[in-house]
């Protein structure tokens, strides 16, 4: 991934008469580019005010997350744009290049004294001066692409892609999803699961295709639970999910924290910095997995529907460029990122109002989390570049 | 051309629209209808309370100086989710606290979050705490900055003086309550009431918020008590020597005003260190002057003696044929000593401490009349000093007498008493025959300094305040060159007392076993301004009441007499004749004069 959007080749062309009509500035969809800001500039803020109270009160810099998370969205923003003016052709032939990296990223994270555990799960390369990756979440990027790329290469003449094609694009899905399910990371998974479902989908194979892995990942998740393969605390969140009693201690009352937090809001919220369920660090993790939840304490219902509603936005463009790329492999790229964002999103907000069992997901565009940010924006980026290849 | 998806794309946007709606239909749910049940379980959840701790009331001798105060402290709390790196903060704060960092780093470590890593140290230690944390800081990176140390403030309790005076005073135990003597009885005037302080709160950090609420603690008040420091420290000093060289078990020596009952001094040996309690053995934290009884020798005979003169069944110079033995029932008594008959005055019994003189004394009154004389003047009762685990002693009623119990009675042995007792009966005789309550506490101050002296409580007249003198004059013979205890005297006071030398019950064997030595007295003899008890329990070698415990009154009360600036009264009084011979040598005096008294 590091290697594409250094490349200068093929970001030239772009540039060539970019404000001419159907050059890339008029062809952006700015929609989407809007709400991707909007919900940047949110986010900043809501980590700036989840973490502002908690480190002053510790006699550090209460500054401390928001300068590091402003970092981030320079340098997504950065990675999303190079992304967006890379040349179209020459992003599918880069395709293998950007999954191999993936996966050698997944599998260095398994190895001991380069992945580093956080949460119980060994998702994250350290790199010196304080920084680490998750390489977990490149590997959506590189899926979605994987596969859009094999189930696009289509002979002329044929109209739904051979078993064969949809074989090998569940494999390329497959390999990094085992690893990611040995760091554990069950969210990414699911994440993952639900992209690899609608790719196939809007590639044109058999709807047996879908059903037949839809009822994979039933026989898949019940087996999972069965078997034992996965750890307890993972088990425990489901349990939480069910009955918020069965682990009160941790995941039961996250949950219920984080309901608290929400409601505590009522309308208009208690006002940005203000909310003391926030300051009092009642909901863990509220910089990154329960960010929601400082919206919902601190800007009310206004506030946390504005940032669904922006969610929506995003989702309504993606699937926009979707349904009008004109190219195959723009379609599934779209459709993917799509759903990524969409499964992501429903994840993540449905756990903090106890919608949803609680995996450890961060909110796309709000969250504190250089990785994830990064690979969010270059999925904004991805996105981008189809529409404005569509002309 | 390829298969038109777009239906499934549009389908799968509905799929996406239709979950962000239930999503809002969750918020309009949250927010809207149960928002104000989530905000009351919010504010009932930031809501915590803290005890601010009422500072424990000082204790301080009669002319203030202070025995027991309570100091600030803090405990130091830990939030072990913030600490980040134990290792490191437990190595930069381990040698402040005085403690190694393996230790340390074992209370630092975990995901509890209130901990306390060291109980009762000073707020300096905490300050170095605090500034040794942000040094450890200065050169970490951000995620391995130590933090979640917080102060909890407390109160410790100190005595100046150490073990001086620590019977009376007893400790405090690690609840922050009174353990033992004052400590204990009055720790409801000294413990104070707590304040505190309701306020909303989370990640330990306080919230400011209007809600708060303050009720602020009400300090304890001082106890001042009738002990003198400085008489306390010279009995302190000398009971502690003469328990050591004579080999005793233990030893009580206490200093009373006659007349109103004032401890001056309650010393106890061997004694501990209230500033640590810990290790000190459960035996040393009573008070031996209450808790501890015995049978008194021949101390009692002074009450035989007073009973017999206000009964006016014997005068002072009554004649008694005092043999060695004297069998009653089926049992002998006999003096200490062997000695031919003797023809003494009941001021010699006295003076010659004779048990064999005191039993015909007794013998002149009922049974009832005698144990009436020793009930008034206090035996079997507690004397109401108020410190805790007094005992009254053992004290048959006269229908479970024995043969023997009048003659065992009338010299002192057959019944028990405590230190205390045994000093109230001595005060009675030097306050003209009236026995106050002996008390410790002159008086108390509360938090804005108003002083309340203690009310005194009325006494009770056990003998006339003639018999009273006649009393004192006779137990100045028990000073003199021919009693018992010549090692009182003090030069230039008339000087008062008896020795008592009883056999002593032990409990291991429920025999006589070893000697209970005492001395009793009060200066001046004719205005007695002191009383002092010195007990010594089971001395080894020398057990003469005479022998060990005069030569302490000597010192102690010589030592009081001057710095209370008490003045030496009149000349000695001619004594009162102790046998028939000296008798004889008065009455030839008085014949030859002209102007006596029929």
């Amino acid at each position: 991934m590091a290697n594409s959007y250094q490349s200068p080749v093929g970001v030239t062309n772009r540039f060539n008469g970019a404000l001419r009509r159907g050059g890339f500035i008029r062809g952006m969809d700015w929609v989407l580019v809007s709400a991707v800001l909007l919900l940047l500039v949110i986010g900043a803020i809501l980590v700036s005010a989840g973490t502002r109270n908690w480190y002053a009160a510790a006699g550090l810099d209460p500054n401390y997350y928001l300068k590091r998370h402003l970092i981030n969205i320079v340098v997504g923003l950065v990675l999303g744009i190079a992304t967006m003016l890379f040349d179209y052709r020459l992003l599918r032939a880069y395709t293998p290049i950007l999954w191999g990296i993936a996966f050698l990223g997944l599998v260095a994270v398994l190895i001991p004294g380069i992945g580093s555990t956080i949460h119980g799960a060994k998702a994250w390369i350290t790199l010196p001066g304080g920084y680490s990756v998750e390489p977990g979440e490149f590997a959506k990027v590189a899926v979605i692409a994987g596969m859009a790329m094999l189930l696009a290469e289509r002979r002329e003449g044929e109209k739904d892609p051979k078993a064969r094609d949809v074989a090998q694009s569940l494999i390329i899905a497959a390999l990094p999803m085992i690893l990611i399910m040995l760091q554990p990371d069950l969210g990414t998974v699911m994440i993952l699961s639900a992209s690899v479902l609608v790719v196939i989908a809007i590639s044109g194979a058999s709807w047996k295709w879908v059903a037949g892995l839809i009822l994979l990942a039933c026989i898949g998740s019940v087996g999972a639970v069965k078997l034992h393969v996965l750890h307890d605390y993972q088990i425990k969140r489901l349990q939480s999910f069910v009955d918020p009693k069965a682990d009160p201690q941790q995941s039961g009352y996250q949950l219920r924290q984080a309901r608290i937090t929400i409601g505590s809001g009522g309308m208009l919220g208690k006002g940005l910095y203000k909310g003391p369920q926030t300051n009092g660090r009642f909901v863990p993790e509220q910089q990154t997995d329960f960010i929601f939840t400082v919206a919902g304490e601190e800007l009310g219902f206004v506030g946390s529907a504005s940032v669904i509603g922006l969610f929506g936005v995003i989702l309504w463009r993606a699937g926009r460029i979707a349904r009008r790329s004109t190219d195959l492999f723009g379609r599934l790229v779209a459709g993917g990122i799509m759903a990524w964002f969409a499964f992501q999103i429903f994840e993540n907000v449905g756990m903090a109002m106890g919608l949803m069992p609680m995996t450890g997901v961060p909110l796309p565009l709000l969250s504190y989390g250089g990785t994830s940010l990064f690979a969010v924006l270059i999925g904004v980026g991805l996105l981008e570049n189809v529409h404005i290849g569509r002309a | 051309m390829i298969k038109d998806m777009r239906p499934r794309i549009r389908g799968l946007f509905l799929v996406s629209l239709i979950v962000m709606s239930i999503f809002t239909a969750r918020l309009v749910q949250v927010q809207g209808f149960q928002a104000d049940a989530y905000a009351a379980r919010a504010a009932r959840e930031l809501r915590s309370s803290a005890t601010l701790p009422a500072v424990r009331g000082d204790i301080t001798d009669v002319n203030g100086v202070v025995l027991a105060r309570s100091v600030e402290a803090v405990n130091i709390t830990v939030d072990q989710t913030l600490v980040g790196d134990p290792t490191a903060a437990a190595e930069a704060i381990a040698p402040l606290l005085g403690l190694t960092a393996p230790e340390v780093a074992l209370k630092l470590t975990g995901i509890r979050r209130f901990a306390y890593v060291a109980k009762n140290v000073t707020p300096q230690i905490w300050d170095s705490v605090k500034s040794a944390i942000l040094d450890l800081n200065k050169t970490r990176s951000i995620e391995k900055r130590v933090s979640g140390f917080y102060a909890e403030k407390t109160f410790h309790r100190e005595y100046p003086a150490g073990p001086l005076a620590a019977s009376v005073l007893g400790f405090v135990n690690a609840s922050g309550h009174g353990g033992g003597g004052i400590e204990y009885a009055l720790d409801r005037s000294l413990a104070g009431v707590d304040g505190s302080y309701i306020f909303d709160s989370g990640g330990g950090a306080a919230i400011p918020s209007a809600n708060d609420v303050l009720v602020a603690a009400k300090p304890g008040r001082t106890i001042r008590l009738t002990i003198n420091r400085d008489i306390q420290w010279v009995a302190q000093k000398e009971i502690d020597a003469q328990v050591k060289a004579s080999g005793a078990l233990s030893g009580t020596a206490i200093v009373m005003d006659p007349q109103t009952g004032a401890i001056l001094a309650l010393a106890s040996a061997p004694g501990y260190d209230p500033n640590d309690v810990s290790k000190t053995p459960i035996s040393l934290l009573g008070i031996p002057a209450v808790d501890e009884v015995y049978e008194p020798g021949s101390t009692g005979k002074v009450m035989t003696l007073s009973a017999a003169l206000e009964e006016k069944v014997v005068t002072p110079t009554t004649i008694f044929n005092v043999p060695y033995k004297l069998k009653r029932g089926d049992r002998t008594f006999h003096d200490d000593e062997k000695h031919a008959t003797w023809q003494l005055t009941t001021a010699g019994i006295l003076a010659k401490s004779s048990n064999v003189g005191a039993i015909q004394v007794g013998e002149k009154m009922s049974h009832a009349t005698l144990r009436n004389y020793l009930s008034r003047f206090g035996i079997g009762q507690l004397t109401g000093v108020g410190l805790p685990g007094e005992t009254a002693g053992l004290f048959l009623p006269v229908d479970k007498w024995s043969q023997s119990s009048a003659r065992t009675f009338a010299f002192g042995q057959g019944y028990s008493l405590t230190a205390m007792q045994a000093t109230s009966v001595f005060a009675a005789v030097a306050n003209d025959g009236v026995r106050v309550v002996p008390t410790l506490i002159a008086g108390m101050s509360d938090a804005d300094g108003h002083y309340t002296s203690s009310a005194m409580r009325p006494g009770v007249r056990v003998i006339s305040a003639e018999t009273a003198r006649t009393m004192r004059l006779m137990m100045e013979g028990v000073v003199s060159a021919g009693g018992t205890a010549p090692a009182a005297q003090i030069v230039g006071y008339r000087v008062a007392g008896k020795t008592g030398t009883a056999n002593r019950v032990d409990n291991t064997c429920s025999c006589y076993r070893g000697y209970t030595a005492s001395f009793i007295g009060f200066a001046p003899a004719d205005k007695p301004a002191l009383v002092m008890s010195v007990t010594i329990q089971d001395p080894k070698g020398i057990h003469f009441g005479g022998l060990l415990g005069a030569p302490i009154f000597k010192k102690v009360i010589s030592f009081a007499l001057k710095s209370l600036s008490i003045p030496p009264t009149g000349q000695a009084p001619t004594p009162i004749p102790l046998d028939a011979q000296q008798l004889a040598k008065v009455s030839a005096v008085t014949a030859s004069g002209s102007a006596v008294k029929p």
